[in-house]
């Protein structure tokens, strides 16, 4: 029978943060030795309880994917409970899907997260084999040190987390950007599934906006909520369910009036643009009924057409802040928007119209959206409006335009600074970003490239999987595979001889076109399989790490385990690497380039943690991670409330930051806003993807979905997720599926001239007719095959979400049987 | 198209979260004559690993698309059994349509509705969405667990459940 067991009252009590989205909602872990059990009367359980009678709704209930027993290093056995902390005003005791199989996710030997790597390894004649950390960081830093002298830094390729939470945090966001930037000083760099080292919301940047600007209390208190490209109940979850549905059900009127006072208030709406209906507009319209919810299902690629025609309607309407614009921006740039970006020169009714085409949105709703944005209030109060993008929008068709013009949207309307509004992508990752200066420039070094072609001598891959999130991912594979096997060979033929002879070798393999490849990470991922050395790095629970979310929230995400065999943190293996990377130039009495590699001495999570924080100074030019004065013990202190950043030292006190540009105050030399003028009112899709669009019947959207996080690294070892999820899936219409004689469960296969992927069929009237959408990343087939190399010039950030295919179906799949195909896309 | 390590080998497609255990209880199937309707305490013990043997209703009068509410293990454990216009997984009865949950969804425990038009069982409070047919299983939502399945046989004309798979929502144990 399935049973969880009591936590006794005298069980360990740590705090911790989810380490999936960029939510970061705040968990509690309970952890006491196996072979001890609390009572169910509350005095006798950790969680104060009476547990002989059923616990009633939203208690703080243990459900089985909340527990685990873990083994530590010295073999002792300890139960682990994980749940969702109801202190925390993030989530206030609610979990997402992800977040509550957290417990599922740690490592066990008689689990399947028994995969988790446990020892450095070397590429073998016949597989990977155990070397020793001293051998693997020896053979690795004399490599690098070879072709940094003989090739120049840039050909020390790349490819590293930046973000928090279990993608980085800024202990190993600090280290490893020391080791590259600081350190090797490689511009041959580049960001999880990105080809390059970039922002991805440069424009919000020179626009002098922090990517995250409002606190989560403004979803409760704005008036309208927009959201651009992005699906939060799915993969923002508990933004969603804890502040924006309040919002829209009017659970938060009396927090409207309280901080409003004569401002009318009343229960929130919703706007949504995205081509599919997405779950997230039926629990919004299940939340506050659909005469509050638009949902505008424009064209592919048309996002910047569709802003900027309800930013004219609103200039049109006179709806515009002046004295926002007045006061806190650049009013020729102001100007040169009008011009170039909202048309004066045309008749709004014909921009609108032209747009209206464009985007396969009706004229009359474009102006209603325009009325929800910025149309006064009853006694003339500005309406308070939050603008949300995300993925949509930052991987549509041209990056830097896309992002501009929802900005100049937030802007025109004096949309941001104020409670109850924002102008702030919505997040993935968490956050975490502290390094020395990136030492390329813009735009960006494009590594993918650079792998290809052959220029990267070296390519250093750490929590990141390229082969497949990449774009063009069978390309980067077959480099990986093809050049990794030169140096594989020169590896085998000088094996058991001294490591200089082998560094040689490698060398001279490299100069017929090898690579070598190192890969950090926690499991032996499609991207480690090429890696000549594989190294084994601990994860979230196994090291004391902080982070931010997407409220700008930074808390201590507490250590409660050892990692599994040998395996350390990122910013350890960094160091190991800078310090014998300093006493091979010392042993060339080449000091310059050694010190180079000085200060990697740390001796605790908190040491790195504190080193960082030196780049921060508490002023206001600090970014938006700041976190000046602030150490473990105060983050302690704080728990899973933590404190917003920056953090400014005020009279010597950190002191947090609920809200940006509060002050008027923007990052920009001149402190004021500026908007971002577009070249022309809508760039077209170019003729890569006009070329593909006219040839191929489905626009390819991809995505990532509610169960699973990223390439399921975590999940594929865990039934419940992967179960759910077994093969990729694609949506698309039940139309579409009867004239390729598709059935629900039925094989399929996507191809294009970029290549070609296998997907299960998922029927669903969420997406229309000529449309589709696949899961994201997933380990058994990547959308990223069918994407093409193209990117925005201005930014390398790839069109990621635009790719055209012809489908055919294969046949029956077998293994889906208990798959549910029904919709996911309903809520009332 | 690249394929990683994934799951555990020939176990990587089973439904591992539902066993299906066959529930052997014999001594409770002697004890359910047609049309008798016996006490739970009566029928006590006799259901999988100490579960009470309760009828719930007649087969005859079950149509199709039919839900019947009742409770199980005990009167604090809201549950709904439907005969379903489908073949279930780990469904009994015609063409195994006939299946039964726990109420309580197993996300925060508020009370799941089924929807016909649908033909899912979705939570008002988060909208965790669950499928019938497929053992209670999470389509789309916040719950780490499919909805608790209460076994079933039929005994006769009677359909019986016998256990529960899965923890019910609000309990560390079934049978508190």
């Amino acid at each position: 029978m399935t049973r969880v067991p009591i936590p006794p009252a005298d069980a360990e009590r740590r705090n911790t943060v989810c380490q999936f989205c960029i939510v970061g909602c705040g968990y509690r872990v309970l952890k006491w030795p196996e072979g001890r059990e609390g009572g169910p009367a509350p005095g006798e359980n950790a969680l104060g309880l009476d547990l002989r009678e059923p616990l009633p709704p939203n208690s703080d209930w243990i459900a089985p994917a909340m527990h685990r027993i873990i083994t530590e290093r010295d073999g002792r056995r300890f139960h682990v409970a994980i749940l969702p902390d109801g202190r925390c005003s993030v989530n206030h005791g609610l979990a997402s899907v992800r977040g509550a199989g957290l417990a599922q996710t740690l490592y066990a030997p008689d689990q399947e997260t028994k995969a988790r790597l446990h020892v450095p390894m070397i590429l073998g004649p016949q597989r990977h084999e155990r070397t020793s950390w001293w051998e693997a960081v020896d053979l690795g830093s004399r490599v690098v040190k070879a072709v940094m002298d003989r090739w120049g830094p840039d050909t020390v390729g790349m490819k590293f987390f930046d973000h928090g939470g279990g993608g980085g945090g800024f202990e190993n966001n600090w280290a490893v950007g020391r080791l590259f930037f600081s350190g090797i000083g490689t511009r041959t760099a580049s960001i999880h599934n990105r080809p390059a080292y970039n922002s991805e919301v440069h424009a919000a940047g020179d626009a002098g906006l922090a990517p995250l600007t409002n606190a989560y209390l403004d979803a409760r208190l704005a008036d309208t909520v927009v959201i651009v490209g992005a699906n939060p109940y799915e993969t923002q979850t508990n933004y969603f369910l804890d502040h924006m549905a309040p919002n829209l059900q009017g659970a938060t009127l009396r927090s409207k009036q309280a901080a409003f006072g004569a401002e009318p208030v009343e229960p929130g709406r919703m706007i949504v643009i995205d081509p599919r209906r997405t779950m997230t507009v039926a629990a919004a319209e299940a939340a506050g009924g659909a005469d509050r919810v638009m949902h505008l299902d424009l064209e592919p690629g048309t996002d910047i057409a569709l802003l900027n025609a309800i930013a004219r309607v609103i200039l049109d309407r006179r709806w515009h802040d002046v004295d926002f614009l007045r006061r806190h921006c650049e009013w020729q740039t102001f100007e040169s928007y009008q011009r170039s970006t909202l048309q004066v020169d045309r008749p709004a009714g014909e921009v609108v119209a032209h747009a209206a085409r464009r985007c396969g949105i009706a004229p009359e709703r474009i102006r209603e959206a325009a009325r929800w944005i910025a149309a006064p209030k009853p006694g003339g109060f500005r309406r308070r409006t939050l603008l949300h993008y995300e993925k949509g929008l930052i991987w549509g068709l041209k990056n830097y335009e896309n992002i501009a013009a929802i900005v100049g949207l937030g802007l025109l309307a004096g949309n941001v600074g104020k409670p109850g509004t924002g102008i702030s992508r919505l997040g993935g990752h968490q956050e975490g970003y502290v390094r020395p200066p990136y030492p390329g420039g813009r735009p960006a070094l494009n590594v993918d490239e650079s792998v290809r072609r052959g220029e990267a001598k070296v390519f250093w891959v750490g929590g990141c999987n390229p082969v497949l999130t990449t774009l063009r991912a069978e390309a980067m594979e077959r480099a990986l595979k093809q050049r990794g096997r030169i140096v594989t060979d020169a590896l085998h033929a000088t094996h058991g001889a001294p490591v200089g002879e082998r560094v040689a070798a490698v060398v001279e393999a490299m100069k017929r076109g090898g690579m070598f490849i190192l890969v950090q990470d926690i499991y032996l991922t499609a991207t480690a399989r090429h890696a000549h050395l594989v190294l084994p790095a601990a994860q979230w629970g196994e090291m004391n790490l902080t982070s931010i979310n997407g409220e700008r929230r930074l808390r201590l995400y507490e250590r409660f385990m050892d990692p599994p065999g040998e395996a350390i943190p990122d910013w350890a293996i960094a160091a190991r690497f800078a310090k014998r990377l300093r006493e091979l130039y010392l042993d060339d009495r080449n000091p310059l380039m050694a010190n180079r590699f000085l200060d990697f001495e740390w001796r605790s999570d908190e040491d790195v943690f504190i080193h960082a924080r030196y780049q921060f100074d508490g002023g206001a030019n600090d970014p938006m991670e700041g976190y000046a004065g602030v150490t473990y013990d105060l983050l302690r202190r704080l728990g899973n409330e933590g404190i917003q950043t920056p953090v400014r030292m005020v009279n010597r006190v950190p002191s947090g930051t609920v809200r940006l540009h509060e002050d008027g105050r923007f990052f920009t030399p001149s402190g004021k806003a500026r908007f971002i003028p577009a070249p022309l009112p809508w760039p077209g899709y170019g003729a890569a993807f006009e070329a593909q669009r006219r040839r191929y019947r489905f626009w390819v959207n991809n995505g990532r979905t509610n169960h699973i996080w990223q390439t399921l690294y975590h999940h594929r070892h865990v039934p419940f997720y992967r179960d759910r999820v077994p093969l990729p899936y694609i949506e698309m219409h039940p139309e579409d599926a009867r004239s390729l004689g598709v059935e629900p469960g039925d094989l399929v296969e996507l191809s294009n001239d970029v290549g070609t992927v296998r997907a299960t069929a998922y029927p669903t009237t969420a997406v229309k007719r000529g449309h589709t959408f696949m899961v994201f990343g997933q380990p058994r087939g990547a959308a990223g095959d069918l994407v093409s190399d193209h990117v925005d010039p201005t930014t390398t950030i790839p069109y990621y979400k635009g790719a055209w295919a012809d489908i055919r179906r294969i046949g029956p799949q077998p293994g889906t049987r208990h798959v549910s195909f029904r919709p996911q896309n309903v809520a009332g | 198209m690249t394929e990683e390590a994934y799951g555990s080998g020939p176990e990587r497609h089973r439904l591992t979260r539902r066993r299906f255990i066959r529930t052997t209880g014999a001594a409770g199937a002697g004890a359910v004559a047609a049309g008798m309707i016996p006490s739970r305490a009566a029928a006590a013990g006799t259901g999988t690993a100490g579960y009470p043997v309760q009828p719930i209703v007649e087969l005859s009068a079950l149509a199709p698309e039919t839900t019947v509410p009742f409770t199980y293990p005990d009167d604090r454990a809201p549950a709904l059994l439907l005969r379903m216009s489908e073949s279930a997984l780990g469904g009994v009865g015609p063409d195994s349509s006939i299946v039964a949950f726990s109420t309580l969804c197993t996300h925060k425990g508020c009370p799941v509705s089924y929807r016909p038009e649908h033909r899912l069982l979705i939570c008002p409070c988060h909208w965790s969405t669950f499928d019938p047919a497929k053992a209670g299983g999470l389509v789309i939502g916040q719950a780490s667990q499919a909805l608790a399945r209460i076994e079933l046989r039929i005994e006769s004309d009677m359909v019986v459940a016998t256990g529960v798979d899965g923890l019910i929502y609000g309990r560390h144990t079934n049978l508190i």
